[in-house]
């Protein structure tokens, strides 16, 4: 099996993706309303489903692996729930009461996929649960102190605490806890008492810049986000923050593998790994090194073969604009491909190339 | 397509103005007296470093706390012409091995003004700045210049 798995899926950009349990299917934005399912077909995708419901970009897909629900955000206000329906092979959607004025950002199933977080551009998180009464997705708002768009999320393995990235050069940790849905969760380091909207951690980088991304160590004790000013910072219960200026450009999106490990990509379309060493956290290595460049022999001998062979000039055939990196544009999202007792083996990308790329740690 | 005109942000009072945006990104507003007091005592000591041949010590004390703020624009005038008179005065040769003496916050800042120097050309000469420039991006990478483009800190 060859390490590194590449499917172009589309040719303008991917604005997010999320993969069934099994990874059998995936679900793609193909940057504009529409929702395409993919199913794995051999070597490559064949798509399967379509769903249009919205009516603008879609910004953000996750699809809960227990229930087999999808959830999507968008930027024309609307978040739906998809639901299979085994009869008519469909997917049906519900929408969701989100009281939203301005677009969404991005949406996130909470790990006991009972509750989902929506983040938005209407200063607001819309943390929505079903409410059996009547039997519809509501939604509760987490408001305060935030001042911007809120631009990423990642929940807590309790279901309750949810880290949120903004605009506004903060990453917060906020209790998103539902009285009704949630049971009252047992104390952890953010804190014990964890009423609705309670700010459990408030942290900046320092020189400003919109905190693009936000993800939970595996334990929950740490929070990782990294901005637009090329600074990745690991913050802890209290205030603790630890921060690593980038000579790189910034990153978009980071997950943790391990406790002591963080893999992070964006506009250096490479992931980049972080390692937890003695002396604290620092770059460990960049993932994809980019391959060199097979430069032929341009010899009139090749030219004049290749038009003899192939019908085309040997200078069209020398692709010079493609890059050495497997990516060929900015990396927006990183999702955990497969994991195995709580550490990440396998991760994909996605990003405006329109590549969905799968990396096996151990063989890189 | 007038509409596009509206400051439709105006209309909303939850708006985040630019002093405001320069606290979230961590700043301490100092009064601009306090700050044009300082900047003075620092250019003393920048002139007495610089005489005596100490050149390193001149750029890391030129740079260091500078008069972050809305209202401190006297200040950071002076400030600016305090580092220009540093860097103009460092052979080209020295350069290099200085940037590399500098810390990752103290390479941002002096970042920050290479780029105000080369914002007026009429005052301080872009050569000069264009060559520091050249080899602290070497040193600091890229990140570098992305972390003063968004900082709200200005000098």
């Amino acid at each position: 099996m060859s390490p590194t798995e590449i499917h172009q899926l589309n040719f303008g950009p991917i604005t997010a993706h999320a993969f069934n349990k099994d990874r059998t299917q995936v679900a793609v934005c193909p940057n504009n309303n529409e929702v395409q399912i993919y199913i794995k077909a051999g070597k490559g995708w064949n798509l399967i489903h379509t769903l249009a419901e919205h009516d603008k970009l879609v910004t953000g897909i996750d699809w809960a692996p227990e229930s087999n629900r999808l959830v999507t955000s968008s930027q024309d206000r609307n978040t739906y729930v998809w639901n299979f329906d085994t009869e008519t092979n469909e997917w049906k959607p519900t929408l969701v009461l989100l009281r939203i004025n301005r677009a969404a950002t991005f949406v996130r199933w909470s790990p006991h996929e009972n509750k989902f977080a929506v983040a938005s551009g209407a200063r607001v998180i819309a943390v929505c649960y079903f409410d059996e009464e009547h039997n519809w997705w509501t939604s509760k708002h987490l408001k305060k102190p935030i001042r911007s768009t809120v631009l990423s999320l990642d929940w807590h393995p309790n279901n309750v605490l949810l880290a949120a990235g903004s605009a506004d050069f903060k990453a917060r940790v906020f209790s998103a806890f539902i009285k009704g849905v949630d049971q009252k969760p047992p104390p952890t380091a953010w804190g014990d008492k964890l009423p609705f909207n309670t700010i459990c951690g408030e942290f900046s980088n320092g020189s400003g810049g919109w905190i693009h991304c936000v993800a939970f160590s595996p334990s929950g004790d740490a929070l990782a986000f990294s901005g637009h000013d090329s600074v990745i910072s690991i913050a802890y219960p209290g205030g603790a923050i630890q921060s690593v200026g980038l000579t790189s450009l910034p990153y978009l999106s980071l997950i943790w593998t391990s406790e002591k490990n963080i893999i992070a990509a964006g506009y250096d379309f490479t992931p980049v790994l972080f390692e937890n060493t003695n002396e604290g956290w620092k770059l460990s290595r960049v993932i994809d090194v980019g391959k060199k460049k097979v430069v032929g022999e341009s010899t009139a001998f090749n030219m004049f073969r290749d038009w003899d062979t192939k019908g085309i000039s040997s200078r069209s055939n020398n692709d010079d604009s493609e890059l050495n990196t497997i990516h060929q544009n900015t990396i927006t999202s990183i999702r955990p491909y497969s994991v195995i007792h709580g550490n990440v083996k396998q991760f994909s990308t996605s990003g405006l190339d329109g590549k969905l790329v799968i990396w096996d740690l151990e063989s890189l | 397509m007038s509409f596009r005109s509206f400051d439709i942000d105006s209309l909303d009072e939850d708006i985040l103005a630019q002093d405001e945006l320069f606290v979230f990104s961590n700043g301490v507003e100092i009064t601009p007296e306090n700050a044009s007091n300082n900047v003075k005592t620092k250019g003393i000591e920048v002139r007495n470093q610089l005489t005596r041949g100490d050149t390193a010590n001149a750029l890391i004390t030129a740079i260091e706390s500078p008069p972050y703020g809305v209202h401190t624009i006297d200040a950071k005038d002076q400030n600016t012409k305090i580092v220009m008179d540093v860097l103009n005065s460092i052979k080209a040769t020295d350069i290099p091995s200085l940037v590399k003496l500098l810390s990752r916050e103290q390479q941002d800042i002096l970042m920050k003004y290479i780029y105000r120097g080369m914002s007026s050309p009429d005052l301080y000469n872009s050569t000069v700045l264009l060559n520091w420039h050249e080899k602290l991006t070497e040193v600091a990478g890229v990140g570098c210049i992305v972390r003063v483009i968004t900082d709200r800190k200005t000098v």
